[in-house]
């Protein structure tokens, strides 16, 4: 039935080197370094360990930032739509009574930009791009190029404040980004 | 079912298993010392991740992922070695324990089989996974793994009969 069963036997009879008896101690020396890591990991106060991780794999935070700042984003969205829609109620009601300057207050508190008596009103108070990690990823020629360029990969984090001087309540999102720049090489 | 992590004689594990896996790990190094490390790495890295020991095709692919890593952070160092190593006795580090001048000849054969027929062979006879977890260790089809070990039999017989 089996063309190969003695080749195959003889191949199971062939016995693979051993390894060096130095391996189970290597092998046993690396896993109580890896529990003690680990202990270690686990003994330290929370900020540090998400710290720990962060500094891990960045990008599973960044996916978890940009759904947090998509949330804040829609949240202040819906708020800015329900205030807008009140302020048209007033409007409505109060423009009857005073025809000299209607649309003024709808403006400052619907925009947020103007208003002072608004307390949805958020300022740009700072941006950030801190460039944790470069790239060197080469040469290349860009299409129809003769010239080579470097191309340079930057892993950033930006982060953008607003804040709201009536309340003093601030808002902050921050995300990672990557970014690309391709730097001409000359040849001298 | 047992896993490494909880295994308390895992060196007893380790002996079944050990040999097997640096053969495997010997396809992609020159050295059984770079074999050894990559074997190291996987062990503990599988140990890590509390993963059961019975998921061998986990274990061979975390083998094959660590060696293939490694043959790209050290491409140089492999270009030097294979220099050396073109000019050195083979023998210097044997894959396999051979008794006999029949038993070289086969060992021999089998270093000089493809790469993609001879993993496949190593995975079946030495370490005795099945086409299902060969496939699974190597990212490739049954019928592929089962196909490559027919050529790598045919092709050792060829290799094997007298001239």
């Amino acid at each position: 039935m089996n063309d190969f069963s003695e080749l195959e036997n003889d191949l199971k009879a062939l016995r693979p080197a051993r390894h060096s008896p130095v391996l189970f101690e290597r092998i046993e020396e690396a896993m109580a370094e890896d529990r003690r890591t680990s202990t270690a990991a686990n003994d330290q106060p929370f900020s540090k360990s998400v710290w720990r991780r962060f500094m891990e794999n960045p990008f599973r935070f960044g996916v978890g930032l940009a759904a947090a700042a998509a949330a804040i984003v829609l949240l202040l969205a819906r708020t800015n739509i329900d205030q807008t829609r009140n302020d048209d109620k007033e409007i409505a009601q109060v423009s009857p009574l005073s025809q000299t300057n209607p649309a003024l207050p709808a403006f400052s508190a619907r925009s947020g930009v103007d208003g002072s008596t608004s307390s949805n009103k958020f300022v740009p108070s700072g941006a950030t791009q801190v460039v944790y990690n470069t790239r060197n990823e080469g040469l290349q020629f860009a299409d129809g190029s003769k010239q080579p360029l470097r191309r340079l990969r930057y892993h950033t984090q930006q982060t953008w404040q607003w804040r709201n001087p009536s309340t003093g309540a601030s808002l902050r999102v921050s995300y990672p980004s990557e970014e690309v720049v391709l730097i001409p090489v000359s040849g001298q | 079912m047992h896993n490494v992590a909880s295994h308390e004689d895992w060196k007893s594990c380790f002996s079944e298993i050990g040999p097997g896996l640096l053969l495997f790990a010997r396809q992609w190094t020159r050295s059984a010392a770079d074999a050894e490390d990559i074997v190291q790495e996987a062990f503990v890295k599988f140990w890590r991740r509390n993963h059961e020991i019975n998921n061998r095709a986990l274990l061979y692919a975390t083998v094959r992922s660590i060696a293939l890593d490694f043959i790209r952070r050290d491409k140089r160092r492999a270009r030097r070695e294979a220099t050396v190593l073109a000019d050195a006795d083979p023998a210097i580090e044997p894959q396999f324990e051979w008794e006999d001048e029949s038993q070289s000849a086969l060992a021999a054969a089998v270093s000089c089989l493809p790469q993609d027929q001879r993993e496949v062979l190593v995975l079946k006879i030495w370490n005795e996974l099945t086409f299902n977890e060969i496939a699974g260790a190597l990212g490739i089809s049954q019928n592929t793994a089962a196909s490559r070990y027919r050529y790598a039999l045919v092709n050792l017989k060829k290799s094997l009969q007298p001239q």
